[in-house]
């Protein structure tokens, strides 16, 4: 046989197996959707996940070194991932009253740690340094992302149990924000000077939907007015989706992103059923994806031609994964009971995010700590928000 | 001792292009290469993936460079290697039944 033949026969074998392989690769990652999210239990991937946050905030030099990190990058995700962390914990809390007590110690002691550094530093410790370089046009200046945030973990705590002094620090942040809201012409509050934001829009009013149900006041028309608002001039037209941020005038500063939408449409479960549901299905047609059994998301549509950002992650060329679009994905898949896609994208978890196990806890090393806790969230989501809408104490 | 170690190396490293052999020497030369990137715990800096730092002691460049090594051994080897080694089985095969005289180097 010549060298060229055995060569071509080499060649032609390498085209087959690889044709036999990929379409295989998914079944070594797969695991039923029910090992990442159970709708009435905390599922297995969420007590590993919660165990290691739980060490980040038992362990002070464990936590120093994983924030260190992220702060290098970004100072709104220590923020975000104590926000996600003490959602997440109400919910395991509200699922499985035996790890209450540990939680809500847990919760607290974040809730104040938080609180002291936003009164001692300021508002721009836990946001990007461009904050400080332009004025907010509302003064004196606030950030809804702060805001809206800090009154959904106080009001998540309170959902568990009730914590007089947290009554009385949520009733100031949820009067802030409404005011605030029915003070601006447009109905819309900064996170950044003259930079608004969808994802901080929707946290602020899910808190304030919290808030009603815990206190029973009513904010039921400015949610309505805010949503009737938003669905009027804050959607993409070519795709019917929300626009991700904008200025206080409500002209838009970017489109649809991926990294906002899926918690927007979670978040939208609070306060318009039908809406909710109707982005998330607009969201997963123009920006879900499944190939070879792996479930990943985009940060854009189509119809729109945005860069790479922080909130995005670096954009994986040809298939255009974004890394924060996918993580996020999770959110919306799990609220809205996509189990197909769920199951996609929990495979992709394991193929790509590079778990890492040890002593029950679990971390994804392709991660951070706030992308861990935004799939700890995912994983856990639920209790809170059927409390709200059933009307439940 | 020594001499037959380093020829059973040297048959193992010498095979002809892109013969069965040479795929599967190729496919356990990148799982060896795996397992010494994970076992230097380099696992840790695929981080750069989401934008953060795996080690703020290496700061980010150098993080990411270790965690872009990470990734392409391990992509080579959940998607390469099985991929070789199925491919040499196939190459085999075929040379088995095509009773062919050239030996499988």
């Amino acid at each position: 046989m010549t060298q060229g033949r055995r060569i071509g026969i080499s060649l032609l074998a390498l085209v087959i197996a690889t044709a036999l392989w990929l379409p295989l690769v998914h079944l070594v990652f797969s695991k039923p959707a029910s090992s990442f999210f159970q709708p009435t239990a905390v599922s297995p991937r969420a007590r590993e996940l919660a165990a290691r946050h739980l060490q980040l905030w038992t362990d002070p030099k464990l936590r120093e070194r994983e924030l260190q990190r992220m702060r290098a990058s970004n100072a709104e995700w220590d923020f975000m991932g104590r926000s996600f962390l003490v959602w997440s914990l109400a919910n395991i809390s509200l699922r499985d009253p035996a790890t209450r007590p540990g939680n809500l110690e847990t919760m607290d002691r974040i809730i104040e740690e938080t609180i002291r550094l936003e009164q001692q530093e300021g508002i721009t410790f836990f946001l990007m340094s461009y904050a400080k370089t332009n004025s907010y046009v509302v003064q004196p200046a606030r950030s809804l992302f702060i805001d809206g945030e800090i009154a959904l973990m106080l009001a998540a705590r309170r959902m568990v149990e009730e914590k007089p002094e947290y009554k009385e620090l949520l009733t100031q942040r949820v009067n802030v924000i409404a005011d605030g809201l029915q003070r601006s012409p447009h109905l819309l509050l900064e996170s950044y000077p003259n930079e608004c934001w969808m994802f901080d829009h929707c946290i602020a009013l899910s808190a304030i939907r919290l808030a009603d149900h815990l206190d029973a006041t009513d904010h039921s028309q400015l949610i309505s007015h805010w949503i009737a608002m938003a669905k009027q001039t804050l959607v993409h037209p070519e795709s019917g989706l929300l626009t991700a941020s904008f200025t206080t005038k409500g002209k838009p500063l970017d489109g649809p992103e991926g990294s906002t939408l899926w918690m927007v449409a979670h978040s939208l479960q609070i306060l318009d059923e039908d809406f909710a549901r109707d982005q998330y299905q607009r969201t997963r047609k123009e920006l879900g994806e499944t190939l070879l059994g792996f479930g990943y998301a985009h940060e854009w549509p189509r119809s729109w031609h945005g860069p790479a950002d922080v909130d995005s992650g670096p954009i994986i060329p040809v298939l255009n994964i974004s890394a924060g679009s996918s993580g996020m994905a999770f959110i919306g898949a799990t609220a809205f009971g996509d189990e197909a896609y769920l199951k996609s994208l929990s495979t992709t978890l394991d193929f790509a995010a590079f778990p890492k196990r040890k002593s029950g806890a679990l971390k994804y090393c392709a991660s951070n700590q706030v992308g861990d806790a935004a799939l700890l969230y995912a994983a856990t989501l639920g209790p809170l928000w059927e409390k709200v809408n059933k009307g439940l104490q | 001792m020594k001499t037959n170690l380093a020829n059973r190396f040297w048959n193992f490293c010498s095979a002809d292009f892109l013969s069965p052999k040479d795929l599967i020497r190729h496919a356990v030369l990148i799982v060896l290469a795996f397992g010494v990137a994970h076992a230097f715990g380099l696992r840790e800096y695929t981080s750069f993936l989401n934008g953060t730092t795996g080690s703020t002691e290496l700061g980010y460049e150098l993080s990411a460079l270790l965690g872009l090594i990470y990734l392409l051994l391990y992509f080579a080897t959940v998607l390469l290697v099985p991929i070789l080694f199925l491919a040499a089985l196939l190459a085999s095969l075929w040379h088995k039944f095509h009773k062919s005289n050239l030996p499988l180097k």
